[in-house]
C-alpha cells in the first residue's frame, strides 16, 4: 500500500532529512481581542441556538442563559496566538478530506469483510513540524480518519500512530497531511536552517 | 424527475448501513483495541456521513439540513477525540501489564 510519496523522495534510502518548518506568523494579539472574539462568540452562538430552535421566543430561557455563559467561557479563556483559516486553503483540504475519510472507511470495511482479513497492526513515531494549539489539534484529528493510521498517543513533540499495516508509508501520508494542513492555516513554510 | 431524489437518498442512506455493518464486523473481528477502533472510528464515521446526506436531501428546511449537519460534525470530532482517549489510555494499560506493543 503505498502511497504517493511526494514528500519524501528518495524512501528506500536512509530517512531523509526533515526539509520544513512551519512558523506561525508571530502578532502578537491586539487589545480589543477578548472582546472581539467575545461577540463573535455570542452571535454565532445565538445564530446557532436560533436556527435549532427555529427561532421559537419560549426557547430563550435556556438559550439566553445558555448562550452568556457560552460567550463567557471563550472569554476567560486565554488568547491563543493569531491564527487564521485560509478560504482556498479550506475549500481544497475539505475536498481532500472527503475523499481521504472514504478511502480510509473503504480500506478498513475490505479489511474487515475479507476472510484473510489482512493486517500487520503496529505503532510508528512521527514528529510533525506544525505549531502547537489549533493546527497540532486539527492534525492528530485528521490522521484518525486517513486510510490505516489513527493517532495513539501523544509523547512530547512525538505522535505514536496506529497503523493497519505497517508496511505503508506513514512519512509520505503524514507529510502530505502536515502540508494541507499548513496550507489550510496558511502557514508560512521556511526551509529549515534559513531562519 | 422529482422520483431520483428519494431514489439517491435511499441509496446513500443503504451504503450507509453497509459501513456501519463493516464497522461492527470490523469491531468484532480485528484482534486488539487499536484495530477496533480503525474500525469504528473510520467505517462508522462514513456510515453516518452517508446517512446524513441522505436524510439531508429529503429535508424540509434549512434549519432541519443545518441540524443534521451539526449532528455529523460533533459526532466526527467527538469520534476522532474519544479515539484518540481510549488508545492513550489502551496504551497505558499496556504499558502497565508490561507488554509494550512494538
Amino acid at each position: 500500500m503505498r502511497k504517493t510519496a511526494e514528500q519524501t523522495p528518495g524512501h528506500d534510502g536512509p530517512p531523509p532529512a526533515r526539509a520544513t518548518q512551519m512558523v506561525l506568523r508571530d502578532t502578537p494579539p491586539p487589545p480589543g481581542m477578548r472582546w472581539r472574539r467575545f461577540a463573535v462568540k455570542l452571535v454565532a452562538l445565538a445564530l446557532i441556538w436560533g436556527v435549532l430552535t427555529e427561532f421559537r421566543v419560549d426557547a430563550l430561557y435556556f438559550g439566553v442563559p445558555a448562550i452568556l455563559l457560552g460567550a463567557a467561557l471563550v472569554f476567560a479563556m486565554p488568547v491563543a496566538p493569531g491564527w487564521r483559516i485560509s478560504p482556498a486553503g479550506a475549500v481544497s483540504f475539505a475536498l481532500w478530506f472527503a475523499v481521504q475519510s472514504v478511502r480510509g472507511a473503504v480500506d478498513v470495511a475490505q479489511r474487515a469483510f475479507s476472510p484473510a482479513m489482512p493486517l500487520r497492526p503496529g505503532f510508528r513515531s512521527y514528529a510533525p513540524d506544525l505549531p502547537g494549539g489549533a493546527p497540532r489539534v486539527m492534525f492528530l484529528n485528521t490522521i484518525t480518519l486517513l486510510p490505516g493510521t489513527l493517532s495513539a498517543e501523544v509523547e512530547g513533540d512525538e505522535v505514536i500512530v496506529h497503523m493497519l499495516d505497517t508496511r505503508a508509508d506513514l512519512e509520505a501520508d503524514l507529510g502530505a497531511l502536515e502540508a494541507r494542513i499548513a496550507a489550510l492555516f496558511g502557514l508560512n513554510v521556511n526551509p529549515r536552517g534559513s531562519t | 424527475m422529482p422520483d431520483l431524489i428519494p431514489l439517491v437518498s435511499a441509496v446513500l442512506i443503504a451504503a450507509g448501513a453497509v459501513f456501519f455493518i463493516a464497522g461492527t464486523v470490523g469491531l468484532l473481528r480485528f484482534p486488539d483495541t487499536y484495530c477496533r477502533l480503525h474500525a469504528l472510528t473510520k467505517a462508522d464515521g462514513l456510515g453516518l456521513a452517508l446517512i446524513a446526506l441522505g436524510i439531508a436531501l429529503t429535508a424540509s428546511s434549512f434549519g432541519e439540513v443545518f441540524r443534521i449537519a451539526l449532528i455529523w460534525f460533533f459526532v466526527a470530532v467527538a469520534s476522532a477525540t474519544g479515539g484518540h482517549l481510549i488508545a492513550t489510555y489502551a496504551r497505558r494499560v499496556d504499558r502497565a501489564e508490561g507488554k509494550e506493543g512494538s
